[in-house]
């Protein structure tokens, strides 16, 4: 009867330790995958936003809307802190090689001022200088008569290049529609990478000319259906001490607005810090949804470790009738109650780590792409670990001063 | 292991009551006086519920009065600190109780290692030890059983090894042949009435088995709490 009574406790007690083990892991696991998932989005939409080359940009809403560009990238470049200002035309026209056309993205641009509004990974991927003939575009824009000679030189994009079988020293025909007669031939003089994350297999097609070419390829050089010298976007980098700091780039940003008043211009760190606002408003919501998660496990663990204190109480009553110390009662007590929750919390962390790994390993989409990004943040594990086992010590010292107060022959009873 | 001079123990009007002011109040014992001198080996009989246990609670500062004094070779131990009690118990005084208690979660030999651990005993001549008072309790080989692998006599056996494991001065055994059969009755009394020879020990053996309260030099019946009887044998 007996020996069956205490086996059965014995069982009993073990099974609470592995659920108490198991709660605690859950508890744990939740915030990490949170924390980590979250904090590594947004850590990437910051580096995103931070890997570009340029801290400013001169938009227009409506199509190929900021005109006059040549003109106006003069102006901006001779706001001091101004490094570069490039304008940017991005047009769908047609390629041909002999062996027939494929649609094209292409970009006109100012060589030299293209190249350094490129971020750190962008840049790699192109030849600098850049080969196209006419660094500042001055030949054919000639002061907007277009009357100047143009390069014919083009850069395409590896993809298109491996696609179309298309090297280095050939020549292509680039046409603003579908029909290679009324297009002009092209010389290949380099080529340039294309990240394969940002632009899909389309996209991975392009081409990059000088942006007189394309004006005047396009249309949009001007004349009837189109205002004059038409491009996109200009994209303007300022200085290193004033893209890093963030009120001085604010006021270049007013004064690129002033010169604009009709044109949006944004800058990227006003952005970014909102896009940091805003990650930290979510790590904080994460923080707090899973705190949700981490109390009840640690409220879990208190009772458990109260439960096992209660339970444990015949046995502290016979440590402490054969006289041992009640300093080495509790602390093997509060031992325990520690490597548990120690215990529970690394169970937490990699059990957290390796539901990311699953997410990203198996399942579509955002999810998973989310999950690819994750940030496993050794500091905030590190706290959230040593929280766990300092609460269980907390909750272990509480239970262990209730039952060593209480007298021997009452523990024993 | 320091060995401690046997005391001479004392009780002067003691009184034990549970529950003082309660609703539950109960006297336990009722005002006891009794001298115990080194090397004793005492029988206590009496009807259940009379106050037994509460008495040799007392006798090994488990409890402390409610009234009364409790002295070891005169000196006032019964209201000494918790801490003070605890120490002068692991050094001096062994309990064979009278429901065991054996910690469940270790085996035979760690419940019998456990007051040698509590006084920094060596690891390895407390595995020794112990395994050579399994042996003489006739337990070899049940070292490494949990209690809720053992029967309720071999239970009571390890009980006895782990109270004679810190080669206590007085002895305290509550029923300690209760669930043994007759050989292993003789086998255990055999062992306590050696041991306390060897060092002039006091033995204090609560029984109702007239085998073994014919050992005991002297004889002391309660009832409600009191001694009613106290024969010493010439
Ligand atoms: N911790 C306690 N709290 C309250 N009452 C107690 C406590 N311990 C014992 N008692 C009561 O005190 C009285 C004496 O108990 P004690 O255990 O000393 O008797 P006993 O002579 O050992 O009995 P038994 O022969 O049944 O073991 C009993 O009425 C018992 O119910
Ligand atoms: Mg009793």
């Amino acid at each position: 009867m007996m020996g069956w009574g205490r086996g059965r406790s014995l069982r009993h007690s073990r099974l609470q330790l592995v659920l108490a083990v198991a709660a605690i892991a859950t508890a744990v696991a939740l915030p990490v995958v949170l924390v980590s998932v979250g904090g590594g989005v947004s850590a990437h939409e910051l580096a995103n936003l931070q890997n570009a080359g340029y801290q400013i940009v001169v938009s227009a809403a409506g199509l190929h809307g900021i005109t006059h560009s040549h003109n106006y990238t003069d102006q901006i470049l001779s706001i001091p802190g101004v490094t570069a200002a490039s304008p940017v035309l991005s047009v769908t026209i047609d390629a041909f090689t002999h062996s027939g056309g494929t649609p094209v993205l292409a970009e006109g641009v100012i060589p030299d001022q293209f190249y350094p509004t490129l971020g750190p990974t962008e840049s790699g991927l192109f030849p600098s200088p850049l080969p196209l003939g006419d660094p500042t575009d001055d030949v054919h824009f000639a002061h907007g008569t277009y009357s100047g000679s143009a390069t014919y030189d083009v850069l395409v994009s590896t993809p298109y290049a491996a696609a179309h079988s298309v090297s280095v020293g050939q020549q292509l025909v680039l046409s603003p529609v579908a029909n290679r007669s009324l297009g002009t031939t092209y010389n290949v003089t380099g080529t340039f990478g294309v990240p394969p994350t940002v632009l899909g297999p389309t996209g991975a097609f392009a081409v990059l000319v000088p942006l007189s070419d394309l004006q005047a390829m396009t249309g949009y050089a001007g004349g009837s259906a189109v205002a004059p010298d038409a491009v996109d976007t200009i994209e303007v980098a300022a200085t290193g001490s004033i893209a890093t700091n963030p009120s001085a780039l604010n006021d270049l940003r007013n004064e690129v607005q002033a010169l604009f008043p009709y044109y949006g211009v944004s800058s990227l760190t006003q952005e970014a810090q909102q896009l940091q606002s805003a990650s930290g408003v979510l790590t904080g919501f994460y923080l707090a949804l899973s705190s949700v998660g981490l109390s009840v496990g640690l409220l879990f663990l208190a009772l458990v470790l109260l439960r096992r204190v209660e339970a444990d109480r015949r046995s502290i009553g016979i440590r402490r009738a054969l006289g041992i110390s009640g300093r080495s009662i509790a602390g093997e007590i509060v031992w325990n109650g520690a490597t548990l929750a120690l215990m529970g919390a690394a169970a937490g962390v990699i059990g957290g780590y390796l539901i990311v790994e699953a997410l990203a390993a198996w399942t579509s989409s955002a999810v998973q792409e989310a999950a690819q990004l994750a940030v496993f943040d050794p500091v905030i594990l590190g706290e959230l670990v040593a929280g766990v086992v300092g609460l269980s010590l907390l909750a272990g010292a509480v239970a262990t001063r209730t039952a060593l107060r209480m007298p021997i022959s009452e523990a024993l009873r | 292991m320091s060995e401690k001079s046997v005391p001479s123990i004392e009780l002067s009007q003691v009184v034990r009551t549970y529950g003082a002011g309660g609703p539950e109040e109960v006297r336990a014992l009722r005002g006891v006086d009794l001298t115990i001198p080194p090397g004793e080996f005492v029988s206590v009989a009496g009807p259940s519920g009379c106050g037994k246990t509460t008495l040799l609670n007392l006798l090994g500062l488990l409890d402390s009065p409610t009234s009364g004094e409790v002295r070891w070779d005169s000196e006032s131990v019964g209201q000494k600190s918790d801490r003070a009690r605890a120490r002068l118990r692991l050094e001096g005084v062994g309990f064979i109780f009278q429901r065991f208690y054996l910690l469940p979660t270790l085996t035979a030999r760690e419940n019998v290692e456990l007051p040698m651990r509590a006084l920094r005993v060596p690891r390895g001549e407390r595995t020794r030890r112990a395994s050579q008072l399994l042996e003489e309790v006739g337990l070899q080989g049940r070292e490494r059983a949990f209690p809720h692998q053992l029967s309720g006599g071999e239970e009571q056996r390890v009980a006895v090894a782990r109270a004679l494991a810190n080669r206590p001065g007085l002895l305290l055994a509550d029923e300690p042949t209760g669930e043994l059969d007759s050989g292993n009755t003789q086998a255990i009394l055999s062992l306590l009435e050696r041991v306390r020879q060897d060092r002039n020990a006091s033995l204090v053996v609560v029984t109702h088995n007239p085998d073994v309260a014919r050992r005991a030099r002297r004889h002391l019946t309660m009832r409600d709490g009191a001694v009613v009887e106290d024969v010493r044998e010439a």
